[in-house]
């Protein structure tokens, strides 16, 4: 099952590159997988990369990072009323 | 449904260069229609997750790559506002050294003095200023003390951003709106002077007759059809969309150079660990630069962003990844930009660009030599551990090509400008070769990389342009 998020990128991605993606992201996720890919570092790299990306993108994983996205969305959303800005 | 539009000029493409474009050419008098392949967002919509904003506010969800040793992705921003939509909002004029090398090599009538005006109308209109040393943020201070400390060259960047609070996603859109992208500056200022802008319109060739443009056939978002009959067209789809649409359009093919020429100024970026909170994303992301080895061609300019961004870009798996990120607030990052000497070219492919690109061997030693002294900034800036874009146990002087983790966001040259038409595209004025009324107005027309970021010298070359235009009417 992919990460909801990740799957509406994966979608805006270019066409030829979602199969690759999903398999990187099957075998990423999988022990035996994810051995298999240590020996390609650059496949093993990127699959990793979009996992890691779409877990600390949730607020479960970043909050305790110092990050809260809904946060800095409000506030500019805030300023952007209170000063009439586009 | 079909149905035309009539004007003295179409503009297509609402980026760095054709919004610059429309708004100077309507505010002079024109009557302009502006199309735009992508939408206008609305930034209520920009959630500051990266996740969820590459998939909106770039085009094919900023995974475009090119193919090659090594491959690169290439983001480019979809929308009213184009790159600049998305970009760290970055502002340096034409280097002199940069405009004296177009003039005596591709024969252009421009020099620093004859860019000034320019150059000060863009600045001006987009409110370019210094970053603050509190709005740069403790990221940028870790690379000042370095820089400081190894007595290299630095300073804080000018940007176009007015009420920034230093938000930490400039890639993301800016929540609070104080990028002075083109989206909400130039193009509003082309609406209020009668400017019509089209969203979520495709064009699909420009149409010529007898040497000269007619206007443009597009389909309109609602899936029409649309006629745009104008004696002036301005391609500026981009570097890697205007050679398609100029080829769809049987354009600037006969010097040989449509499509070829792309510099990209690739970049990397490493990581340092601190023995204090640095916190990356509170502040502006790219706020401070190093121009020591300026020279050498690589420019180190500050990365920084929130968790998943960074989860995307250590150089690192597994156990190892979790660590580091469990550190994130004390993890610092800087970047470096080299002025590439290779050159790429692009086709298309059922209208998907196939981009090649391949590194030379000067611009993979700039990058060897760039690696390196991210290590020496860093450890100089008393970091605990540092992270280079490199695979583990292999040293920068080593690093292969295939070892480089790059990105790149800087296209340029595809449609480069030479005064001779047997060298380039289009003229010294931005008109396409052998055409009357077709110009280029983006990166496409730039014909060397720069060596610092492009924007305002996009800009600054639809505007003069645009004067131009106006001065012949």
């Amino acid at each position: 099952m992919v990460d909801p998020g990740l799957e509406e990128l994966i979608m805006a991605g270019p066409a030829w590159q979602r199969p690759g993606k999903r398999l990187l992201l099957s075998l990423v996720r999988r022990p035996r997988g994810l051995a298999l890919l240590k020996r390609f570092t650059p496949a093993d790299q990127a699959g990793y990369a979009l996992v890691a990306m779409a877990h600390y993108d949730d607020p479960e994983a970043a909050g305790p990072l110092g990050w809260d996205a809904d946060a800095v969305a409000a506030r500019g959303r805030e300023l952007r009323r209170r000063e009439g800005r586009p | 449904m079909s149905r035309a539009l009539t004007a003295d000029a179409c503009v297509i493409g609402a980026g760095a260069g054709g919004a610059v474009l429309a708004a100077e050419l309507a505010e002079g008098g024109m009557d302009v229609v502006l199309l735009e392949q992508g939408p206008a967002h609305d930034p209520d919509g920009f959630t500051a997750r990266p996740v969820q904003m590459l998939g909106r506010l770039y085009r094919e969800g900023g995974q475009t790559i090119t193919l090659g040793d090594p491959p690169i992705a290439l983001p480019l921003g979809r929308g009213l506002g184009g790159t600049t939509l998305v970009n760290s909002g970055t502002c340096f004029r034409t280097p002199p050294e940069v405009l004296d090398r177009w003039r005596a090599e591709f024969g252009l009538d421009v020099d620093e003095r004859s860019m000034r005006p320019h150059f000060e109308r863009v600045e001006q209109a987009l409110s370019v200023a210094e970053v603050t040393p509190e709005l740069a943020g403790e990221n940028a201070a870790v690379a000042r003390r370095a820089a400081e400390a190894l007595g290299w060259s630095h300073g804080y960047l000018r940007r176009n951003a007015k009420g920034c609070v230093g938000s930490g996603v400039c890639a993301f859109g800016c929540p609070t709106s104080a990028k002075q992208h083109t989206g909400i500056t130039y193009v509003p200022r082309a609406r209020a002077a009668g400017a019509r802008v089209l969203t979520g319109t495709g064009v699909r060739r420009v149409v010529v007759n007898g040497g000269q443009a007619r206007g443009v056939e597009a389909r309109a978002a609602d899936g029409a059809a649309l006629e745009v009959r104008a004696p002036l067209v301005a391609v500026a789809a981009g570097t890697v969309h205007t050679p398609a649409l100029l080829a769809r359009s049987g354009l600037g093919a006969d010097s040989g150079q449509l499509g070829r020429n792309l510099s990209l100024h690739p970049a990397t970026a490493a990581f340092a660990l601190m023995d204090h909170d640095v916190d990356m994303a509170r502040g502006v992301p790219q706020s401070f630069y190093i121009d020591e080895f300026a020279h050498e061609g690589i420019l180190f300019e500050g990365a920084a962003g929130p968790p998943s961004y960074v989860a995307m870009a250590l150089p690192m798996t597994g156990r190892r990844h979790q660590q580091v990120m469990a550190a994130y607030l004390r993890l610092a990052q800087f970047g470096l930009m080299v002025s590439d000497t290779s050159r790429g070219w692009l086709k298309f492919m059922r209208s998907r660009p196939v981009i090649r690109y391949d590194l030379d061997h000067g611009d993979l030693e700039k990058f060897r030599r760039g690696i390196a002294r991210l290590g020496q900034l860093f450890e100089a800036a008393g970091a605990r551990e540092v992270f280079l874009p490199l695979p583990a146990h292999v040293a920068p002087q080593r690093a292969r090509r295939r070892d480089l983790k790059l990105m790149a966001f800087h296209p340029l040259g595809t449609a480069r400008a030479d005064a001779r038409p047997t060298h380039g595209v289009v003229d010294g004025q931005l008109a396409v070769h052998g055409v009357r009324g077709a110009y280029v107005a983006d990166g496409s027309a730039v014909p060397s990389a720069l060596g610092v970021n492009p924007q305002l010298t996009i800009m600054a070359l639809a505007t003069r342009l645009a004067f131009h235009l106006l001065a012949r009417r």
